[in-house]
């Protein structure tokens, strides 16, 4: 009992004095540490970043804290500029830290970069989220084409009697009509299915035929929709940010969102298979696990998730 | 109104766990209404692959409201989960008339089952923010619901969108949990 008490001390303590440490380093000995550097190297931090390290989610994500933590209010506002007023921050920038550009040639093409990723980042989460808002509608002729056009390129071989029916369960819907599954995920939902099978038919198709096994089966779209909202998550909560850093060099698009559920569903499908869970009913136990390994990946500066495509054995 | 308040109007008999039970046809509102009772987010709901359960416990006393898929395809499994049922929860999709029939069967067969004996029944007549709602009273009479004699039933009206009508029906939950107790 007596050293459970201790150990709790100990490590109150030493909590404490890590916060201590970190409101010290982040309110005084961070600007005199930087005060220095630039003193002795001649450069500011989004020079020595920018030479230290290279392109990607290390440079971008330290570009970005860096800014974040500025006191400068012309290095914060460059954290949600648009894309047209980019070049002009970027010139105040350069004047407000007295940046020689003859002397460090590369630095403003490398901060332009980092912040058409960074703004790009928040843009396209602005954009994912309208398209989630969207809710399927049945009268909107493109919804309904979507819909259809899903069905033809997952089963090939096998026409659609209606429009209401229950055929819609061979591809995982939950009954007769699919418009009531999408939900929270709205078109966000459709798209990300959509896309999965038009870029990758024969993956999709190869994902949909284990989601078919009797025994280790799953509703494909539901899951899929679960996914999307799983991508969506990740996004919103900036977990999403090291993979577009480091997989898109310029300003991410909505392809690149789509690129990422197609890794997800494919990878939770492999994921699914593997662990060969006992029901469908463990669905949620295995998506978190799923999640976790996900988030896992995600927290590794180098992180790059595509979506390569096995040799089916 | 949060789990912890419907917690804390049960009679608490420490070690012992109250279980609700959330059953109905797919794209009822069974998961908007789990996650309205836990006070979360209702903007991001997926349908359900399987379950959801939400927990929570006072003083050696616990609540589990469980949430099972609706869809056809999984309705085989409901029965895995009737053990020890404290009270059911039907929900049903008040707007989506073409089903009636269809939800009125499920819930005979669940009223049926030999595990759910005696269990209290609440039928959420969920959905009436939609224009198109039948109104309780209308519900009721087509699922007969006055010819249940074997247990104590309440139908409710409610949204689990917005919320009305929720705490009505959760307090006739924690009024029969505490009945059944005496």
């Amino acid at each position: 009992m007596r050293t459970n008490t201790n150990h709790f001390r100990a490590t109150r303590l030493l909590r404490m004095l890590g916060y201590i440490w970190q409101c010290f380093y982040s309110s005084c000995l961070r600007f005199w540490l930087k005060w220095f550097l630039r003193l002795v190297t001649g450069r500011c931090e989004l020079q020595r970043i920018c030479a230290r390290c290279k392109a990607g989610a290390l440079r971008t994500a330290q570009i970005e804290y860096s800014l974040k933590c500025s006191k400068s209010k012309v290095l914060r506002a460059a954290l949600s500029l648009k894309e047209n007023d980019l070049d002009e921050h970027l010139a105040q920038i350069i004047q407000e830290k007295r940046i020689k550009e003859q002397k460090d040639p590369t630095f403003k093409v490398n901060l332009r970069q980092c912040l058409l990723q960074i703004n790009g980042y928040s843009e396209l989460f602005e954009e994912v989220e309208d398209l989630r808002k969207q809710v399927f509608d049945s009268e909107n002729e493109e919804h309904e084409n979507m819909l259809l056009k899903l069905w033809d390129l997952l089963m090939p071989s096998e026409k659609l009697e209606s429009r209401v029916t229950k055929q819609w369960g061979n591809i995982g819907f939950q009954g007769e009509d699919p418009k009531t599954d999408f939900r929270g995920m709205g078109m966000l939902g459709l798209t990300n299915l959509l896309f999965f099978s038009e870029n990758h038919p024969d993956a999709a198709r190869q994902v949909l035929s284990h989601a078919s096994h009797p025994r280790l089966g799953y509703s494909y779209a539901i899951v899929g929709i679960n996914l999307t909202e799983m991508a969506y998550s990740l996004m919103k909560s900036d977990a999403l940010k090291p993979h577009f850093y480091n997989t898109v060099s310029g300003k991410p698009q909505m392809q690149h969102f789509h690129h990422f559920y197609c890794y997800l569903a494919y990878e939770f499908d492999k994921f699914w298979l593997e662990e060969e869970p006992e029901s469908i009913m463990e669905f949620n136990r295995y998506r978190e696990k799923f999640h976790d390994k996900v988030k896992g990946q995600l927290q590794k500066p180098e992180v790059k998730l595509i979506m390569t495509v096995d040799q089916e054995k | 109104m949060g789990l912890l308040s419907i917690l804390r109007k049960l009679k608490s008999t420490p070690d012992q766990e109250v279980r609700i039970l959330l059953l109905g046809l797919d794209n009822g509102g069974k998961t908007t209404l789990l996650k309205q009772l836990a006070s979360e987010d209702i903007t991001h709901i997926t349908p359900t692959q399987g379950f959801n359960i939400k927990s929570v416990q006072s003083q050696g006393f616990k609540l589990n409201v469980w949430d099972i898929g609706g869809q056809r395809k999984i309705r085989p499994y409901w029965r895995n989960y009737f053990e020890n049922t404290d009270v059911l929860i039907y929900v049903i999709d008040s707007a989506d008339r073409k089903r009636f029939e269809e939800t009125g069967q499920e819930l005979a067969e669940l009223l049926d089952e030999e595990k759910l004996s005696g269990v209290p029944v609440l039928v959420f007549a969920n959905k009436q923010d939609l224009l198109t709602a039948a109104p309780a009273s209308e519900i009721a009479e087509g699922l007969n619901l006055h010819t249940i004699r074997d247990r104590v039933w309440q139908i409710q009206s409610c949204s689990a969108l917005t919320g009305e009508g929720v705490q009505d029906g959760m307090n006739w939950v924690c009024k029969s949990v505490n009945a059944k107790r005496k």
